[in-house]
C-alpha cells in the first residue's frame, strides 16, 4: 500500500508543477483557452488521445466487455474513422478562423449571440452530467487505493483537477495530458503481460474465458443494431465533441493536425485493444462482480505487484483526469465566455476575462461534486453515461458544425432548431425509445432534418457570416 | 460461432489496417 501511495503523491506533485509552469507561460486569453494556437503534432495528438481516453475506456469498456463479451470491441473501429473525418473533411474549413470556443464558432457562423449562448447551455448541462460520471469513477479508484470512503475520494479528485486547470488553463491541460497519456500507456503495456501470465498465457485465457462465459466470442451478446448505432454514436460524437474541436484551434496548422490525429488514433486504438485483453483476463479471474465497473480496480489490486498496481491505478486516474480537465475547460469557457460575457459583459478587459474564465471553471467543477454528495445520479455504469454524453454532442453539434462549413445556406434558425431538436430527441429516445438502438440515431436524424428544413424556410445568411468559410482561400 | 482466435486477432488486424489506411491518406494529401 505504501508503494501505491508514493506513486500517487509523486504523480500529483508533478501535475501541480506543470500547472504552475503553465501559469507563467499564459499571457493572453488565447493562451489560456487554446494554448495560443501553438501546439505541435506530439502535444496536440497526445491531448486529443488523452482527452478521448477516459474512465469510459479503463472502467467502462472493460466493465461492459466483462459482462457482454468481445463483440463490443468492434465499436472502436469507428474511432479512427471519426478522426479521419475530423482531419480530412472538417478541419480544413473549420480552422479557417481561429476562435477560442466551439460556441464562439457557432455564434460567428450563425450570426447570433443567442444561438451561441444556446450552444453553450447545451455543453454546460451535458458536461456536468459527464463530469459527474468521471468523478464517481475517481472516487471508486481513490477508495480502492487509499482505503478511504468513496465520497472523500471524489472530493480529493475534484479539488486536484480544479487546482491545476484553473491555474494553468489549456497549457496546463495539454502538458498534464501528455504526462497522463504516458502513464496510461505504461500502465496497460506493463499490465497486459503480467495479467496474461497470471492466468498462464493468451491461449489459456482464450480457452478459460469461454469456459466461464461461453458467449464471449459470440455476436449475440450485443444486438448488431445496438453495436452499429453505438459505433455511430462514438463516430459522430468524437467529431462533434467541443473539447476535441477546440484542440483543432489549439494546433499550429493543417499539417500538424493531420500528424497529431495519426498519433492520436494509433495511441487510442492501441490502448483500447490492450484494455480489451485485460477485460478477458478479468472475466476469467472474477467471473461474478457486483458491477463490471469494478473489474479494472480489482485487477490492479490483486493481479499486479503493489508498485505496478499503483502505476495501473495512476493510469486509470490519468485517463479520467485528462478527460475531465479538458471538459472543465470547455464548460468553464461556455459559462464565462459564451454565456456571461457574450450576453452581459462584452467589454471587459482581457485580464478580467481570463479571471472570469477561472471562476467559471470553479463553478462547473463544484456543481457536479455537490450533486453527487447530495446523492443525485449515482450507480449508473460509467460507459453508458459516456455513451449518452457522446450521443448528446453528436445530436447537438454535428449538423450545425459540419453543415456550417459545407452548406452556405444553413441559417441561424436552422442551427437553433437542429440543436434543440437533436438534444430533445436524444433524451426522449433514452427515456422511452427502443433499447436496442442507441439514442444517437434518432437524435442525429432529427437534428440534420431540422437544420435542412428550417434553413430552407428562413432567409439566407448574410455574406459576412459565411464568407470566411466558403470560397477559395 | 466464431473461432475465438479469429475474432480476437481479427480485431487487432482490422485496427492495424485502418491506421495504415490513414497514414496512406496523409501521404497522398501531402505528396
Amino acid at each position: 500500500m505504501s508503494g501505491q501511495t508514493v506513486v500517487f503523491v509523486l504523480y500529483f506533485l508533478v501535475v501541480f508543477g506543470i500547472g504552475w509552469l503553465s501559469l507563467r507561460r499564459t499571457r493572453s486569453e488565447a493562451d489560456y483557452w487554446i494554448a495560443g494556437g501553438s501546439l505541435g503534432w506530439l502535444t496536440g495528438g497526445a491531448t486529443l488521445a488523452a482527452t478521448h481516453t477516459s474512465a469510459g475506456t479503463f472502467i467502462g469498456t472493460i466493465g461492459v466487455m466483462h459482462g457482454g463479451g468481445w463483440s463490443f470491441g468492434w465499436v472502436i473501429l469507428s474511432i479512427p474513422l471519426a478522426y479521419w473525418f475530423m482531419a480530412a473533411v472538417l478541419a480544413p474549413r473549420f480552422t479557417r478562423v481561429r476562435e477560442l470556443t466551439l460556441p464562439a464558432f457557432i455564434g460567428a457562423r450563425y450570426y447570433s449571440r443567442s444561438v451561441r449562448a444556446l450552444a453553450a447551455a447545451i455543453i454546460l448541462i451535458a458536461t456536468v452530467v459527464y463530469i459527474q460520471a468521471q468523478i464517481v469513477a475517481g472516487g471508486l479508484i481513490a477508495s480502492t487505493v487509499f482505503d478511504i470512503p468513496a465520497k472523500t475520494g471524489m472530493v480529493g479528485f475534484t479539488v486536484i483537477l480544479l487546482a491545476y486547470t484553473i491555474v494553468g488553463g489549456m497549457l496546463a491541460v495539454v502538458y498534464t495530458d501528455l504526462l497522463q497519456l504516458v502513464v496510461m500507456v505504461v500502465g496497460v503495456v506493463v499490465a497486459v503481460p503480467l495479467a496474461l501470465s497470471h492466468v498462464g498465457g493468451l491461449p489459456e485465457v482464450l480457452t478459460l474465458v469461454q469456459a466461464v462465459n461461453p458467449g464471449t466470442f459470440h455476436w449475440g451478446a450485443f444486438p448488431p443494431a445496438l453495436l452499429f448505432t453505438m459505433g455511430l454514436a462514438f463516430m459522430l460524437g468524437s467529431v462533434s465533441s467541443p473539447a476535441q474541436l477546440v484542440r483543432l484551434y489549439a494546433m499550429r496548422d493543417m499539417r500538424t493536425i493531420r500528424r497529431g490525429v495519426l498519433f492520436a488514433i494509433i495511441v487510442i486504438t492501441g490502448i483500447n485493444l490492450l484494455v480489451f485483453v485485460l477485460s478477458l483476463v478479468s472475466t476469467v479471474l472474477f467471473p461474478s462482480l457486483p458491477t463490471g465497473d469494478l473489474a479494472m480496480p480489482m485487477l490492479a489490486k490483486t493481479v499486479l505487484p503493489p508498485l505496478l498496481g499503483g502505476i495501473m491505478l495512476a493510469a486509470i486516474t490519468s485517463a479520467m483526469m485528462s478527460t475531465v480537465d479538458s471538459l472543465l475547460l470547455v464548460a468553464g469557457s461556455a459559462l464565462s465566455k459564451d454565456i456571461y460575457q457574450t450576453l452581459f459583459d462584452p467589454y471587459a478587459s482581457e485580464r478580467t476575462r481570463v479571471w472570469i474564465g477561472r471562476l467559471g471553471i470553479a463553478v462547473v467543477g463544484t456543481v457536479p461534486l455537490l450533486l453527487l454528495l447530495a446523492g443525485v445520479a449515482e450507480g449508473e455504469l460509467v460507459q453508458f453515461i459516456v455513451l449518452l454524453f457522446t450521443a448528446l454532442m453528436a445530436a447537438g453539434f454535428f449538423a450545425p458544425v459540419v453543415f456550417g462549413v459545407y452548406w452556405a445556406r444553413a441559417t441561424r434558425e436552422g442551427a437553433a432548431a437542429a440543436m434543440i431538436g437533436g438534444v430533445t430527441a436524444t433524451f426522449l429516445w433514452e427515456a422511452f425509445g427502443v433499447e436496442t438502438i442507441d439514442p444517437v440515431l434518432p437524435g442525429f436524424l432529427t437534428s440534420v432534418s431540422l437544420l435542412v428544413v428550417v434553413s430552407l424556410l428562413t432567409p439566407p445568411p448574410p455574406t459576412s457570416a459565411i464568407s470566411p468559410y466558403f470560397g477559395p482561400r | 460461432m466464431l473461432d475465438a482466435g479469429f475474432a480476437f486477432w481479427g480485431l487487432f488486424l482490422a485496427c492495424g489496417a485502418i491506421v495504415v489506411l490513414y497514414a496512406l491518406w496523409m501521404w497522398w494529401v501531402e505528396r
